[in-house]
């Protein structure tokens, strides 16, 4: 991430009527860099890669795709392709056909269109499809289309918006890699859709945290899981999500004090302002089923669901503490059991505001 | 300039192209002759002004004519009497038939299409037919009714004050009874079966099905089939010339024929064009029931 | 639904309604097969007993059939190149977008649907009188029934461009095209089917037009097939196998074209009539 700057927002602004869809974004992404736009559905994620296509006018700021300014440039200017949720292969052509659409409007002879269609068809293994029908071909299949049809144009910029929410959850995994390892060959830059955070996490070198039009916090995945910036994306990122435990900062300002019956306090290894009323953020895998550590809750187990490599507790009822324990275990419902939480593992948060403390 | 030719490519001036020729066209012959109608309706029109834009104004005398006219009582019962009975006759014959094709049996969908021919053909010829089917001493209908007992002697369906009504009646039931079957069917194709085996589950029989389930669920597409059906009611007019003229005295006419008669036959344009002022208020009150039961499509 | 009848007895309960419904036609033709004394039988004869066709080349020729039709042929055509070159965009757009200015074009084109000829045939008449186009009566009819048919071809059609994803056009642009490029190329080809359908049925009911052409064109040389036969109809008419052999000739070729697109006329009639 030290290139020049491929993509860059300022101050985006986008309003549908009376809604305001996107408030004044700011985003710059440098040359091959994969970047990954997310949040929860209905937050701007896609009006604001439509409007990085051109699909969308945006309504104030300004926008530069590889450093030339793009307001009011038509798409087929903007020289980016784009990747459907739909994939929107064209049903009336071909998988050549659709995959050489676009070189046919740039006039490419014929002879050329079609070696390039079938590199491609190669890279992607679409080889013995050529001849085919969109609705001859499977989901994957469909979905791998709708890459080859962006790959072939060698763009400034790919956009992805959801491609693999219509697949099976396998081939979900294994697209994942793929598209990342195609990214890396082209050396493309590749902004990419997703409102889901492991797709996100596991794609990107930078993730966008988007909600209701803003963005909430950006950074490469682990600064993202580490240090989240607010309570949205402490509970955004991170599956199963961060428990939340309203609590209090002790006088000495060295610990906290969950608000929970039979509750310890929690060492904090930093200061933070003595007395106050904090939410403690704590990640499910972070706590320890009978630890070393100094115990911070002591709850009744609720639930006990076990997928073999990994055992989730649900503890208490109000809030509900999720635990995660690797391995198997003898807690059965019931229980009532004691974890514990290294200091650096606590999350606080400031109950107003949700930003973190 | 150039701006201007990159927005009928790029733009939203392509949109406004479409649109607009459209548009233009349409204000101009359904529009303007709508404003230009009323006007007529307070001009005093004849043979010397019919040329000219700007004629003597004539305040609301032609209404006051009109109303006075000795047929008009009479033409404004059998308006109604033609339009509330055409309705009836094509809706609970067109749901019954739409019932009875929504069982699965080979063949349902292509023998039901075949019922749309009545739609698709001139009403001019279906007039004719009807016409011929009608007829007093010889028609087909008189003949099969007596058959079967029915009547004893022959009515004469298009000569008989008290039926000529009801002969253009029975050939616009013919005419528009396939669409809304068709209609119709859309609707009770849209019901999910499990809501079907979920009543029987519970106990109700067939008939508490169709009370319970298919009339409530089917509430917007009964309200749009009925309002379609009005309008195409009221929208008739091949079907008289063919069959009664409006005759015997006026005994089968209605709005939509008498307003041409006045203004094509008697070349009493301003009576012509106030009687058709009359009827585009029903008109659009039948349009306004048809927006409201298709609004929730339109917003989609 | 229920388990007691079979599908057949269905089937055959279906065959003898459509009978039942479809008599009327079956009686013109077979009307028009008699002589003209038999067809004052009675009881009547439900099968000619001695069909002669002859009387089709006789009413063709006596009644100048030809010059009806091919006038029939001309003001149809006209309609449906008007309604489908002017309708095609307006219904995209009006599919395209989603805002309070469409809401207000789709209520006009309701409004302007429900609009009888009637209503509109006397403002229409006086209006072409004062610009001199009852000088051009063919076309004058061709523009009053194509603003009559546009509505409704609109409404069917925009249904159909609703059904083209959104997407396929957007990629489209993304791929290099223009509006203009995307809209003939990608969005064209696929609602074909729909536009097709709907121009065909377009064209049949500007070929049974009746009420514009009846008032507008005077001469019997420029009149249509509908004006023609109903110059020998009448309460008091009585060669009924000529005027059931003139409308056989007149709406046998509209039948075959609707059997034959049976399936593809009511899947776009339904699909377009509701939404
Ligand atoms: N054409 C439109 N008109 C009005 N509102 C829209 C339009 N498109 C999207 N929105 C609204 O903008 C918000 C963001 O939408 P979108 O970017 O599609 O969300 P997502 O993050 O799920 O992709 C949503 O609340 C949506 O309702
Ligand atoms: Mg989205």
């Amino acid at each position: 991430m030290s290139a020049e700057p491929q993509i860059e927002l300022v101050g985006i602004d986008k309003h549908y009527g009376s809604f305001h869809a996107l408030k004044n974004i700011d985003l710059t992404i440098p040359k091959g860099a994969f970047v990954a736009l997310v949040g929860p559905s209905g937050c701007g994620k896609s009006t604001l890669l439509r409007s990085l296509a051109g699909l969308e006018t945006i309504s104030g700021g300004t926008m530069k795709i590889a450093g030339e300014q793009m307001n009011g440039v038509p798409p087929r200017k903007r020289d980016v392709a784009m990747v459907f949720q739909s994939y929107a292969l064209y049903p009336h052509m071909t998988v050549e056909q659709n995959l050489t659409y676009s070189l046919r409007l740039k006039r490419v002879p014929k002879a050329e269109a079609a070696r390039a269609a079938r590199e491609v068809a190669e890279t992607t293994g679409l080889t013995p499809l050529l001849g085919r029908y969109p609705r001859e071909l499977s989901g994957g299949q469909r979905q791998r289309v709708a890459m080859g049809r962006a790959i072939i144009r060698n763009p400034k910029a790919f956009l992805f918006d959801e491609p693999l929410s219509n697949l099976d959850a396998a081939l979900r995994v294994h697209m994942r890699k793929e598209i990342r390892a195609l990214h890396d060959r082209l050396g493309a830059t590749s902004v990419y859709v997703t409102h889901d955070q492991i797709e996100a996490m596991t794609m990107a070198d930078h993730v966008v945290v988007m909600r209701d039009g803003v963005i909430e916090q950006q950074g490469s995945p682990l600064e993202l899981y580490d240090t989240p910036a607010s309570k949205f994306v402490a509970g955004f990122i991170g599956s199963p999500a961060m428990n939340f435990v309203p609590g209090k900062v002790s006088a000495d300002g060295q610990s906290v004090q969950p608000d929970l019956p039979g509750a310890g306090s929690v060492a904090l290894g930093r200061s933070v302002g003595a007395g106050r009323s904090v939410l403690i953020g704590l990640r499910p895998e972070h706590l320890q089923v009978g630890g070393d550590g100094p115990a911070v809750l002591r709850l009744p187990v609720s639930a006990v669901e076990s997928t073999g490599s990994m055992t989730y507790l649900t503890l208490g009822g109000d809030p509900e503490i999720m635990v995660v324990d690797t391995g198997r275990t003898s807690v059965k419902a019931g229980d009532t059991i004691s974890v514990s939480i290294e200091p650096g593992n606590v999350h606080l948060f400031d109950p107003a505001t949700e930003k973190a403390i | 300039m150039a701006k201007f030719f990159n927005s009928l490519r790029d733009g939203v001036g392509f949109d406004l192209i479409l649109v607009g020729a459209a548009m233009v066209f349409l204000l101009a012959l359904a529009g303007l002759p709508l404003v230009y109608n009323v006007l007529m309706s307070f001009q005093q029109v004849d043979m010397f002004t019919l040329g000219q834009l700007i004629r003597p104004f004539a305040g609301i005398s032609n209404y006051v004519a009109v109303v006075q006219q000795p047929e008009f009582w009479m033409v404004t019962r059998n308006t109604l009497v033609f339009v509330v009975g055409s309705m009836a006759g094509q809706f609970v014959l067109g749901f019954a038939l739409a019932v009875f094709f929504a069982q699965k049996f080979p063949g349902a969908a292509t023998i039901r299409g075949l019922f749309l021919v009545s739609w698709v053909m001139p009403g001019l010829v279906v007039g004719a037919i009807w016409s011929w089917i009608l007829a007093g001493d010889f028609g087909v209908l008189n003949s099969i009714l007596r058959g079967l007992g029915i009547i004893q002697s022959n009515i004469f369906w298009k000569s008989d004050p008290s039926f000529s009504i009801w002969a253009v009646i029975i050939a616009n039931i013919w005419l528009g009874l396939a669409f809304n079957m068709l209609l119709l069917s859309v609707g009770l194709a849209a019901i999910p079966r499990d809501l079907y085996e979920a009543a029987e589950l519970d106990g109700a029989n067939a008939w508490q099905r169709f009370w319970t389930i298919t009339l409530p669920m089917m509430r917007s597409t009964i309200g749009a089939v009925l309002s379609l059906g009005l309008i195409g009611t009221l929208q008739q007019f091949d079907l008289f010339p063919a069959l009664t003229e409006g005759g015997p005295a006026n005994t089968s006419n209605v709005a939509g024929y008498w307003s041409w008669q006045l203004s094509f036959q008697l070349y009493d344009f301003a009576k012509g064009a106030t009687v058709s002022v009359m009827m585009f208020v029903l008109v659009l009150f039948a349009s306004i029931l048809y927006v409201r039961s298709t609004r929730h499509e339109v917003r989609g | 639904m229920t388990r007691t009848y079979t599908p057949w007895a269905l089937l055959a309960i279906a065959l003898a309604l459509a009978a039942v419904y479809l008599f009327p036609l079956y009686w013109m033709y077979v009307t028009s097969l008699k002589s003209g004394s038999e067809i004052f039988a009675n009881p009547p004869s439900f099968w000619p007993a001695a069909p002669n066709a002859n009387i089709y080349a006789d009413v063709w020729a006596r009644r100048t059939m030809s010059t009806f039709l091919w006038n029939s042929v001309i003001i149809a055509s006209g309609v449906t190149a008007i309604t489908v070159i002017l309708g095609t965009g307006c219904a995209y757009v009006l599919a395209r977008y989603r805002s309070a200015w469409i809401d207000l074009g789709l209520f006009a084109i309701l409004m302007l649907q429900v609009l009888p000829a009637s209503v509109m045939i006397t403002p229409l008449f006086v209006g072409f009188n004062q610009i001199g186009l009852l000088n051009y009566p063919r076309t004058a009819v061709v523009l009053a029934a194509a603003a009559k048919a546009m509505p409704f071809f609109v409404v069917l059609v925009r249904a159909t461009f609703m059904s083209v994803p959104r997407e396929l056009e957007e990629a489209a642009l993304v791929d290099g095209n223009s509006r203009v490029g995307a809209f003939f190329f990608i969005v064209l080809p696929l609602a074909r089917n729909g536009i097709l359908v709907c121009a065909i049925l377009t064209f049949m009911s500007a070929f049974g037009e009746y009420i514009y052409s009846k008032s507008i064109i005077q001469s019997p040389l420029l009149q249509p097939a509908s004006v023609g036969l109903s110059g020998f109809l009448g309460p008091n008419s009585s060669d009924w196998n000529a005027i059931m052999a003139y409308s056989a000739i007149y709406v046998t070729p509209i039948l075959l074209v609707f059997v034959i697109l049976q399936r593809r006329i009511v899947s776009g009639l339904t699909s377009g009539a509701l939404k």
